[in-house]
């Protein structure tokens, strides 16, 4: 008996499917806006902001030079919120009333139609890497020792970006507490996404692992994991440590960079792609843990708890040797040259994840500094569009007391002018302005930023300007 | 193995190591990093032509075809963004000097 064999058509959501898929996964009425800036104690509720969703296009790749886009950010906040469906998280103040939130978040709806756009929204928020590194050449082992000699991971190394910003802001404290918290998706479940790899059956080398990943967790001693360490660097500073609190606040390239692990770990087939970002990031993190634990040392003036730092400095000495020794040359000599050029991959991929969200995290601070010259730059641009001198679109919004603009941002400059009533302006953490009528600001491209409106109600213009600098001329 | 980074187009597109030049090139199947000297003469390799079936570079010297995919394999790199780190055949001291090599249209697709 003869059988026909089925056709195989590998699975693909793109268009108008993927379009409504992403839709009916953000209505879960967990994922609606916040009336809050910050999530109380639940693990469960993550601002999705659904009703924009419907004007967002995610069948496609976006450059290097758009991935700070909206588009963006609302990608990486549903795959933080898919991925994390695999782990466990209960409020600290135990489940209490948040049993249906619970269930709501693992349920099998939640986590099927997550799965079902998950393929989709990578391709979407990492297809850029595929452009931005590329690997070539026979790779042999000698040639990888050469090149990770080169790298020189262990070298104390200049600021980065990120931590020039702090230091030099006009505000370091404010700059180091939005600092800390965009490590928070990353440390509070610090090595989850490690943990995907220490799963199955295959050989020396994950038992290896899985010595890095106890580490991280503290030998089964509460006090001493990791994500505890971190809890008291955020008490310590006077943030709260549940998780997901500050969701509002983090920044397109802090969720990229957390979900990046993820997003490997999740994906078996860049196993090797993992090992290589993990070795990287394992052996630089002595650096820069010894230069983050003396910027909080000076920013707080001695008072902020960064053992989590210092205890990086001390042990990730070990799991750089470990990463390289135990899993990396092993491998290769397991599963031959081949895989070389995904470790190359991994480690030149993280390099440039961490490269811009270090960029990125500056520009967010020198837009929380700014506040005061954006805010006068209202006067000039509005009287550039009262003029006629320019005629960008507008939007006529009248909301009440209360309400709150969960926060997001756009892809070009705008031009926010009150007509009527106060609004509170919130530009990052503890970083805001009040605008009153006739007063407004500008809204730098791709600035993440929120609003709450402090009167009985509001009536605003926002002017989709796309470069301000053109209004002034 | 020297172990060089410089960048894929533009001023200092090129290393030169034991006098022998190496380019980042591309065409329309990738990237990759090869010596810019023709292994018969030592031709300008960078200012070849891509063969019709795209499997040779074609030295502007004596029109001898080399095969990409070998040419391709012998340096490994890898490219992030604009810059190329490759590793070298030779002594990880030998000296290494920076220069400019301009490209043939048939190897700067992505430049």
């Amino acid at each position: 008996m003869s059988h026909t064999p089925v056709p195989h058509e590998p699975f693909e959501l793109r268009g108008d499917a993927l379009r409504e898929a992403v839709l009916a996964y953000a209505a879960n009425p967990l994922y609606t806006d916040n009336e809050e800036w910050e999530n109380s104690d639940n693990p469960y509720r993550r601002q999705l902001r659904p009703q924009v969703l419907p004007y967002l296009d995610f069948d496609r790749v976006p450059g290097r030079e758009r991935i700070l886009e909206y588009s963006s950010l609302a990608a990486q906040r549903l795959l933080t919120s898919i991925y994390e469906a695999d782990l466990v998280f209960f409020p600290k103040a135990g489940l209490g009333e948040l049993a249906e939130d619970f269930r709501r978040y693992y349920s099998p709806g939640n986590r099927a139609r997550g799965e079902l756009i998950r393929p989709a929204l990578e391709r979407f928020a990492f297809g850029f890497l595929d452009e931005e590194v590329e690997v070539s050449g026979d790779w042999t082992t000698e040639g990888l020792l050469a090149y990770l000699d080169e790298l020189d991971v262990y070298a104390p190394g200049e600021p980065s970006a990120a931590e020039k910003a702090i230091r030099d802001s006009s505000d370091p404290q404010r700059a180091a507490r939005m600092w800390l918290i965009q490590f928070a998706p990353d440390f509070l479940s610090e090595a989850s996404p490690m943990a995907r790899n220490v799963l199955g059956y295959y050989g020396d080398e994950q038992s290896e692992w899985f010595k890095i990943l106890i580490d991280e967790y503290g030998y089964g001693v509460h006090e001493t994991k990791h994500s505890t360490l971190f809890e008291a660097t955020l008490e310590s500073v006077g943030l709260g440590a549940d998780l997901h609190r500050y969701w509002q606040y983090y920044l397109v390239s802090s969720l990229a960079l957390n979900n990046y692990f993820h997003y490997l770990g999740k994906n078996h087939e860049h196993f090797f792609r993992y090992v290589g970002a993990l070795y990287y990031t394992e052996s630089t993190l002595v650096d820069f843990c010894r230069r983050a634990e003396n910027l909080l040392k000076d920013v707080f003036d001695g008072s902020a708890d960064a053992r989590y730092f210092s205890e990086h400095v001390h042990i990730d000495q070990h799991h750089g040797r470990m990463a390289l020794e135990k899993l990396v040359k092993p491998l290769i000599k397991r599963h031959g040259e081949q895989i070389i050029p995904e470790i190359v991959r991994g480690i030149e991929e993280f390099r440039l994840l961490s490269t811009i969200a270090d960029e990125d995290f500056a520009t967010q601070i020198a837009w929380m500094d700014d506040a005061d010259r954006y805010k006068e730059l209202h006067d000039p641009v509005y009287e550039a569009i009262r003029e006629g001198r320019v005629t960008p679109p507008v939007a006529d919004i009248v909301e009440p007391y209360g309400e709150l603009s969960n926060t997001h941002s756009h892809e070009g400059d705008e031009l926010c002018h009150i007509v009527s009533g106060t609004m509170r302006f919130v530009s990052g953490f503890n970083s805001y302005r009040i605008l009153e009528a006739g007063e407004g600001t500008v809204i730098q491209r791709n600035r993440l930023h929120g609003a709450i409106i402090e009167s009985e109600e509001c009536v605003y213009q926002i002017f989709s300007v796309g470069d301000h600098r053109a209004c002034l001329s | 193995m020297p172990v060089v980074t410089f960048k894929v187009s533009g001023a200092d597109n090129c290393v030169r190591v034991a006098d022998l030049p190496y380019v980042y090139i591309r065409t329309e199947t990738g990237g990759s990093v090869l010596p810019a000297s023709c292994p018969h003469r030592g031709g300008p390799l960078n200012l070849a032509t891509v063969d019709a079936a795209g499997r040779r570079l074609v030295c502007p010297w004596h029109e001898r075809g080399t095969s990409l995919s070998r040419l391709r394999r012998q340096v490994p790199a890898v490219r992030s963004g604009d810059t190329v780190t490759a590793v070298l055949p030779g002594p990880a001291d030998v000296p290494v000097e920076h220069c400019h090599l301009p490209l043939s249209p048939a190897l700067a697709a992505g430049a």
